[in-house]
């Protein structure tokens, strides 16, 4: 059968289920069936083009993950773990995630009061049983999204759940912090914002690990949900190690007047491979997309994201840039859809790629699907070298070779965290490019 | 000549070429596409035995690849293609003075034009009837300087070493099913040699005239042009409105020797029945340019990519592309850059409107290969959509695999600007003139590359596609 591996099968999905209300179950159950049902990737399907699973993912080799042998205590945690978080310390709350399951939530008092809701959607199914039931995969990302969002759906064992009640604004981010220990495992995971009417949150997930030194495989499931007027900024950040393959499946949907902001951020890995589907559902909707990705060694990164334009009046402007070295290579599939009747749009879609060494490849596809002719829509893509007049500029400023490079690539990337009003995430993200670029001489 | 009157009733009495000229072809198919039928088309050109060899095995191509998923919508096709004549004969044999051509077949290229424009403006002409070429001329200059400007079919019976050389090379009939068909029965097309060192000051022109109801035209052009040389080729096709569907699929393969220039015009303006399918590829040596110029105004479908594969250093390629789709039209059209050489430099620029349920598709790839270093690419593609029902689509394909080369897309999508209307209109200019002068402008960086009489010919169709199109 399709998929069924020593790990992966029914009986897992059963007993990862246990002790979960029925309706749980029973979409557990479905999106086995989805996946089952749902023939594996290949090449020849225009979404999956540059990413050859065949060659890049062995599920076969993979097993689920034990339980975490981490607990609450953060004195017992890796060092990394804990310096990634106190780089950047100013939260409304923290949620842990190690191997897999929350080891740790914490949420200002203040808020918790106000009904803002942060925990884990493990525990979530119990506390909040009918909010979970109404949005985990069922609108955003459900397991017909695809083959491995049924595979989420279906074997996730925790993750985190995040709900602002109408009107409550949270000045500073919710901050995820999630560790990797275990090679060779698979770890599903899943993210339920839901931001109801004129409110507003901002969502900081960083992944990290070490080197790994057989394939691992992590896959997150992201819904993002803002209600009419609500403000949500989404911010992934992944800085596995080799051995790893990251994916995420993410969808927002945006009603009336809401902003939906998303980032993602990717740096480590082997190979990272992001679905990314913004849907502008309600009049006056907005999303903004940022992509940032720096590639070296092997790297293989594969972003493929969609803008669709349902509701009049709405608007969306994708800007991924990536610079890639050594060998690493990058693949960019975009596409805007205006919807019939979607008047008075607004899109865009850039993707920009430096190439900064013989080996690296950069391949793009900005893709547009206009049905509606009130539109203002654009796309551009560029691959290219560092800029040598710029290198040259500085070299002539007293810069050495190497320095004056870096600087280009970093003034190069930087225009996408410029557009981020995160101060701590900027600063933490510039201060691992620039990590990477140190390594590179 | 009879006028088909429930045409006109129809409303689409704009499409000027709506004439059917009473003909009876010498021979003609059986309808559908056998094994018999491609014997039948091999007999009838007494041809060597590699070539009907060579078109039964691109036969068994054909049959052996399924019908393409991606494009335009080919749901239809193959119940279309079982009422298809692939192959009908006008007649016995192909002249080389009009005086010869019979009359009924010489007055439809009268009310076309073609021999004026001969006479006034162009270096020889070829004009296809159905399945065959019916007329081939090339002024006696040219072919003193040893111009060969003549039939496909009498390429390769004539020159039998150059056309073997180059036949099938750039579009093998395992490129993709449709350039497997035209392998199998083709008919009709050019064969165009222009030595080393000479410049054609004038173009060369072939016409091509789907006549009967229910045809399928199949034409293969082979041009080579040898270093240094130059010049400019333009095509054109027309047939009339029918109420069933027919077929065109043609292959064009182009050499451009070292440092040569080469232009292909094509005015496509096939009526709204006109499945069109086509595979156009050239191969672009040393310091050579091809030049591709794409006007896409008629058929149902067109699915039409023209290719430049830059294979010596300093090629250079360049595509412009002009796309209108009226109600029922699809285009689904674009152009193809592969930078196999240092210093190679291409451009795709790429003009789209769609009007009323029409639908415009720019579809196109850029190619930068391994060791291609100092390549230069850029693509402009502009959409313009006239009504709320238009769609247009942009598929741009960019694959890079060398660090040392610059690549840009751009595209944008627009409707009417209303500040634009509104300024004209304030001017005293009536909405719809407006209308064609703001479209006009929009394809005007391309429409000045056409030849004269093409330029007429597209403003006044936008004109009249622009009458009473404001809602």
């Amino acid at each position: 059968m399709a998929g069924v591996t020593t790990a992966f099968n029914p009986a897992a999905v059963e007993r990862i289920g246990m002790g979960q209300p029925q309706w749980l179950r029973d979409r557990r159950a479905h999106a086995w069936d989805v996946y089952e049902r749902t023939p594996m990737p290949t090449i020849r399907l225009e979404e999956w083009r540059y990413t050859n699973l065949k060659k890049k993912l062995d599920l076969d080799s993979l097993r689920l993950s034990d339980n975490s042998v981490f607990s609450s205590d953060a004195t017992t945690w890796p060092d990394r773990l804990r310096a990634a978080m106190d780089e950047d310390r100013e939260a409304s709350g923290h949620i842990v995630i190690i191997d897999g399951r929350v080891v740790h939530t914490d949420v200002d008092e203040g808020l918790a009061a106000q009904g803002v809701i942060l925990e884990s959607l493990h525990e979530a199914v119990t506390n909040h049983e009918e909010l979970v039931r109404e949005h985990l995969a069922t609108r955003a990302v459900p397991a017909e999204e695809g083959k491995f969002a049924a595979l989420n759906a279906a074997l996730w064992i925790d993750g985190i759940f995040l709900y602002v009640p109408k009107g409550v604004q949270l000045e500073r981010p919710v901050r995820v912090t999630r560790w990797l220990s275990e090679a060779g495992v698979a770890y599903f995971c899943r993210v339920l914002i839901v931001a109801e009417s004129q409110s507003q949150v901002s969502y900081v997930d960083e992944v990290l690990s070490d080197d790994l030194e057989s394939q691992t495989y992590t896959s997150t499931a992201v819904e993002l949900i803002a209600r009419d007027g609500a403000q949500v900024q989404y911010v992934a950040v992944q800085r596995l190690g080799r051995g790893a393959f990251y994916q995420s499946v993410q969808r927002t949907l945006a009603e009336r007047d809401a902003t939906l902001d998303t980032l993602n951020v990717a740096l480590g890995a082997s190979v990272t491979r992001v679905d990314l589907n913004a849907r502008l559902l309600g009049p006056g909707a907005n999303s903004d997309m940022l992509g940032l990705y720096f590639g070296d060694g092997d790297q293989h990164f594969d972003f493929n994201t969609s803008q669709d334009h349902v509701a009049e009046n709405t608007s969306s402007n994708l800007l991924y840039k990536g610079a890639l070295d050594g060998n690493s290579r990058a693949a960019f599939r975009g596409i805007i859809r205006v919807l019939p009747g979607a008047q008075g749009t607004d899109a865009y879609q850039t993707n920009r790629n430096l190439l900064l060494s013989p080996g690296s490849r950069a391949d793009s596809l900005p893709n547009l699907e206009i049905e509606a002719d009130d539109v203002k829509c654009s796309h551009g893509a560029t691959v290219g070298q560092l800029d040598s007049e710029a290198k040259f500029y500085l070299m002539s400023r007293g810069l050495n070779r190497i320095q004056a490079e870096r600087l280009v690539v970093l003034g190069f990337l930087g225009e996408v965290l410029a557009k981020l009003p995160l101060g701590g995430v900027v600063e933490k993200v510039t201060r691992v490019i620039e990590h990477k670029l140190a390594q590179q001489a | 000549m009879p006028q088909n009157d429930t045409v006109q009733d129809l409303g689409l009495d704009e499409y000027k070429y709506d004439f059917v000229a009473d003909t009876k072809p010498v021979f003609r198919a059986e309808k559908g596409l056998t094994e018999e039928v491609v014997r039948q088309i091999s007999a009838h050109k007494e041809e060597p035995e590699w070539m009907l060899e060579y078109r039964l095995k691109a036969f068994e191509v054909y049959n052996s690849k399924p019908m393409p998923k991606w494009g335009g919508d080919l749901d239809s096709l193959e119940a279309v293609l079982d009422e298809i004549y692939f192959y009908v004969r006008p007649q016995e044999q192909m002249e080389r003075s009009w005086d010869d051509v019979p009359d009924e077949i010489k007055e439809t290229f009268e009310k076309l034009g073609i021999p004026e424009a001969e006479r006034k403006v162009l270096a020889g002409v070829g004009a296809q009837y159905e399945s065959e070429m019916v007329y081939h001329s090339l002024r006696e200059e040219w072919a003193a300087q040893g111009v060969i400007f003549d039939s496909i079919e009498d390429g390769l019976k004539n020159h039998p070493e150059l056309f073997r050389e180059h036949f099938g090379t750039i579009i093998p009939m395992r490129d993709n099913k449709f350039a497997a068909m035209n392998a199998a029965v083709w008919s009709g097309g050019s064969f165009v040699y222009v030595p080393k060192g000479v410049s054609l000051d004038t173009p060369l022109q072939a016409y091509f005239r789907v006549n009967q109801e229910r045809m399928g035209q199949f034409e293969r052009t082979l041009i080579i042009i040898e270093e240094g040389a130059q010049a400019h080729y333009i095509e054109g096709c027309t047939a009339p409105v029918y109420s069933t569907e027919s077929f065109h699929s043609g292959v064009i393969e182009i050499v451009v020797k070292k440092n040569a220039r080469f232009r292909y015009t094509t005015i496509q303006n096939w009526s709204n029945n006109m499945y069109n399918l086509v595979t156009q590829r050239s191969i672009v040596h040393e310091g050579a340019t091809m030049e591709w110029l794409d006007g896409n105004l008629g058929s149902k479908l067109t699915m039409k990519y023209p290719s430049c594969y830059l294979v010596g250093e300093g090629a250079h390629g360049e595509i412009m592309s002009i796309a209108y789709s009226g109600d029922g039209q699809h285009q689904d059209t674009g152009g193809k850059v592969v930078h196999m050489a240092p210093y190679t430099t291409s451009s795709i620029t790429s003009k789209s409107i769609s009007k009323g349920n029409g639908r415009s598709t720019y579809r196109g790839l850029c190619k930068v290969h391994k060791g291609a270093h100092h390549a230069r690419s850029n693509v402009e593609c502009d959409a313009l959509l006239i009504n709320d029902t238009s769609r247009t689509d942009t598929y741009p394909y960019i694959e890079i695999e060398e660090d040392d080369a610059h690549v840009g897309h751009e595209a944008s999508v627009s409707k009417i600007g209303e500040e634009q209307l509104f300024y004209l209109e304030s001017r005293g200019i009536a909405k719809d003139e407006a209308m064609a002068m703001i479209v006009r402008g929009f394809i005007e960086p391309i429409a000045k590359q056409l030849p004269l009489e093409y330029a007429v010919e597209l403003n006044r169709l936008i004109e009249m596609e622009m009458e009473g199109s404001v809602g």
